[in-house]
């Protein structure tokens, strides 16, 4: 490990990655992996420009106030991190940046391909002065090939990496594929840094040499499609999208029912076994609305399991009975079904708004997914419920703070680790090159 | 902790072995990411309970286990092991091999381990510094662990389902298994956190993954707003369909193109990429009107604006849209068929995106690449997936001592 860094004030103790200091040079492609690297106990140092990162000024904002310290978008992405405001485009903010990532294990950057070589901060001059130096960096497309200068975002990323291909409507004419909102292709791609990331740490622990990791969002979304690619590549099949359920190369069964409460449900696998199609029919007989199920032909089918079912191509009764379990739904709610196909197995869900799992009690009592984090810069006690751990480790805890005021850890980091004294900092605040409040 | 040894490595995962009862997506996407950094990926199978998806669409309709092409994809760099657990002598030789790990893999729903008489206290008493991964639907704790989960009933329960779609209309959800990739992801994610924190601490642990709060963690920004606004998801302009409401930038859209269901994507969010969009579409009239002038007249009158747009991109393909604007520091893209992924791109081609190598059934296996080039301990393709049992031999005889005696009556009888 490198010891160049002094710990935090905040730094928390027992984390799976404590030791490690990461330098974050990113926007919204990539700073998920910061915040999942904090959440775990590497200390994050976030560098924004004079004024704050882009992505403080995306909403909503808390009370719709655009303030830059206010975005939720910016908070929910960015806990458990310093934030150190240095003015780029000078010479004197690239040393500064020299400095800081000479110390550190990691340096996350998102950049564009080019940028940051140009000013002697890319990975060869960064590594002359630090060779166990871990430096991801995430763009669109990678460092070379000719999309290498292309413009991306989030939207181009799943359009072009094909997840949007499969993604859409089969019951609404004309519409067009349909971009899964909440970021994703960002997000596939810092799942894929960070994964880099880790194993690079890990192999730095034998070799003792960091290495320079290019990762590609058009690539890390391109590997994320399940059946698309390999359909394609073994049988020139195409997939085509279909509402809330799998893409496929044949029409398959709606999957999403109507329950009486007016919510839908994710209604899959009917005929995997004997036992689970028995129960099935049983239940909904106990309702009286089994019809004709109870027929020998359907269980012949559910004999045959899911192999069974795809064999044969005459899908009139599986049609049929499909249609019965939907009237079936349709009479209770949703609350209702979910939690008695799922006593019987079946691997039904709700399809639940986002907010509706704060009041799940086996996710937010039982298992404790959400986090209040204190926002003392609000007000004295002030705290809100986050979404908390993505995974549950037993001997090296999740733990967040929140996000980072801008620049709120300049002047601490300058002084403390870097060494610079208060007139170092009046001078470089006087040139521009950093902001004191 | 012991001192960098300064080794020559050529994988980033050497020397890790890793025990993989995974099965179906989710649990061999993780493990796959694992086999791609070189450890050494044991996938431990069961002629009686197979593996879903080595029997998904066979090339050729074959009933072979080892021609399924997702199959192919998710389980490159992996050995076969076939191995019975409910035999007495099976439990034995994995508990050889469990001292001989570091990491155990599963996505069975949450108590079978346990019921195997394996559960993390029993494999810490085998060896103390086992990282032991559960993958289940809802995790190994709580009143609804029983409950199990697919990839889309985890994208329906974590809200993730919900959150997409148009405006007024019904969910259009995922249109595969997103959370079985993800969730694959956060297990590869804990596991070399784990891996870095024992070689720090020495000491193993129990990572307890729930497929659903995985999902649930992409929905951050969402939760906040309901928590600190009280704004539920739905409203107004929400789901976004495929404009950027909380960007508030214009145009930013699905487009129309030539063909049939075929369409691109523009994304302009600055007011020198409008003046290029402008320039390249050959600075029609109805650009300079003042309903239009700049980006917050142009997020008002979005409708008005994309059907304008359609006008243009209707006369081209996908592609032509995306190297047209693509020309002029437009972002934009083509809404990528498998075909074109594979046939027109020519970034991925550059990158090397798709890799072969020779398989024994299907020819030559062809697998997307880990989506990074490394410098050090570059990803390699150094096995095919793994026909069904094809090193249970070697792994008996060479990892676990077994005679070959003895290994002839391992397959007479069943065990392995």
């Amino acid at each position: 490990m490198i010891k160049g860094f002094e710990q935090s004030p905040q730094y928390r103790v027992g984390g799976a990655l404590e030791g490690i200091t990461v330098v974050e040079l990113c926007g919204a492609r990539g700073h998920f992996m910061g915040k999942l690297m904090g959440d775990m106990g590497a200390r994050v140092i976030k560098i924004e420009p004079l004024g704050g990162a882009i992505e403080r000024q995306i909403g909503p904002f808390m009370h719709d106030d655009p303030h830059p310290d206010r975005s939720l978008f910016f908070w929910s992405h960015n806990t458990s991190k310093e934030s150190i405001e240095i003015n780029i485009e000078t010479s004197e903010g690239q040393e500064l940046i020299r400095k800081l990532v000479g110390r550190a294990d990691v340096f996350l950057e998102d950049c564009e391909p080019g940028y940051l070589p140009s000013m002697g901060l890319g990975y060869k001059d960064l590594s002359t002065h630090n060779q166990q130096l871990i430096m991801t960096s995430l763009t669109a497309f990678g460092q070379d090939g000719p999309y290498r200068d292309y413009k991306s975002n989030d939207l181009v990323a799943l359009a072009m990496g094909g997840i949007m291909h499969s993604c859409g409507y089969d019951d609404l004419p004309g519409s067009p594929p349909i971009r899964p909102s909440g970021d994703h292709g960002n997000k596939i791609a810092s799942h894929y840094g960070l994964i880099g990331t880790l194993a690079a740490l890990f192999n730095r622990h034998f070799s003792g040499k960091g290495q320079y990791i290019d990762v590609s969002v058009h690539e890390a979304c391109n590997s994320t499609t399940e059946h698309a690619l390999p359909s394609y590549l073994y049988e020139k099949e195409i997939v085509f999208r279909q509402t809330g359920r799998h893409h496929s190369t044949v029409p398959t069964p709606k999957t999403l029912c109507k329950t009486a409460d007016g919510k839908y449900l994710i209604v899959f696998q009917l005929f995997n076994n004997l036992h689970s199609w028995l129960s099935l029919v049983a239940w909904m007989a106990e309702f009286g609305k089994a019809e004709d199920l109870q027929e020998e032909k359907y269980k012949d089918m559910a004999r045959g399991g899911p192999r069974g079912m795809r064999a044969s191509s005459d899908t009139t009764d599986s049609d049929h009975a499909f249609e019965v379990v939907r009237r079936f739904i349709a009479s209770r709610t949703s609350e209702e079904i979910y939690r008695g196909a799922q006593k019987l197995k079946f691997p039904w869900g709700e399809v639940r708004s986002p907010e509706e799992n704060l009041h799940d009690p086996h996710f937010a009592e039982d298992r404790q997914m959400f986090e209040d984090i204190a926002h003392p810069e609000i007000g004295e006690g002030v705290s809100f419920k986050y979404v908390g751990r993505p995974y549950r480790f037993t001997e090296s805890p999740w733990q967040a703070f929140r996000a980072p005021l801008v620049g709120e850890h300049t002047r601490s980091i300058l002084s403390n680790d870097v060494g610079y004294s208060e007139s170092d900092l009046r001078s470089l605040d006087g040139k521009g090159v950093i902001f004191l409040k | 902790m012991s001192e960098p040894e300064n080794t020559i490595r050529k994988n980033a995962l050497e020397g890790v072995r890793v025990i993989d009862f995974s099965w179906i997506v989710a649990g061999p996407q993780c493990t796959r990411i694992l086999g791609d950094f070189g450890a050494d990926v044991i996938k431990v199978e069961n002629d009686a309970n197979l593996d879903y998806i080595r029997a998904s669409k066979p090339v050729g309709g074959s009933n072979s286990p080892n021609r399924s092409p997702l199959f192919t994809t998710l389980n490159r760099n992996k050995r076969s092991l076939t191995l019975n657990v409910m035999h007495p002598r099976g439990m034995e030789l994995l508990k050889e091999l469990i001292k001989k790990s570091d990491v155990i893999v599963e996505n069975f729903s949450s108590r079978v381990l346990e019921k195997w008489g394996l559960g993390y206290e029993e494999q810490k008493k085998i060896n103390p510094k086992i990282i032991y991964c559960s993958m289940s639907g809802f995790g190994h704790s709580g009143r609804d662990r029983d409950f199990v989960t697919w990839g889309p009933t985890a994208q329906a329960l974590s809200g993730l389902t919900y959150m997409s779609g148009l405006p007024g209309e019904d969910s259009a959800g995922w249109g595969f298994s997103y959370m079985d990739h993800t969730g694959g992801f956060y297990g590869t994610i804990a596991i070399m956190m784990a891996l870095i924190h024992r070689n720090r601490t020495g000491k193993g642990q129990h990572l307890d993954l729930s497929q659903v709060e995985s999902g649930i963690g992409l929905t951050g920004t969402a939760i906040l707003d309901y928590t600190v606004n009280n704004r539920p998801f739905r409203r107004d302009e929400m789901p976004p369909g495929n404009r950027a409401p909380e960007r508030g930038v214009a145009p930013h859209n699905t487009y129309p193109c030539k063909g049939e269901d075929r369409w691109c994507v523009i994304a302009v969010s600055t007011e020198d990429e409008w003046e290029s969009f402008t320039k390249v579409v050959g600075n029609p009239s109805w650009a300079r009107e003042a309903r239009f002038e700049n980006m917050s007249s142009r997020f008002e009158n979005q409708d008005a604006l994309d059907e304008l747009i359609a006008e243009w991109t209707i006369n081209h393909t996908p592609h032509e849209v995306f190297e047209i604007l693509q020309g002029a520091g437009v972002p934009a893209g083509a809404v990528q068929t498998p075909e074109e992924r594979v046939e027109k791109d020519a970034q991925l081609e550059h990158r090397n995106f798709i890799a072969e190598i020779p398989h024994e059934e299907l020819g030559i296996a062809k697998v997307e690449s880990i989506p990074m080039k490394m410098s050090e301990t570059p990803w390699s393709l150094d096995r095919p997936p793994p026909l069904l049992g094809e090193h249970s031999a070697e792994i008996y005889t060479e990892l676990l001592g077994v005679s070959p005696e003895e290994l002839g009556i391992l397959f007479e009888e069943g065990i392995a």
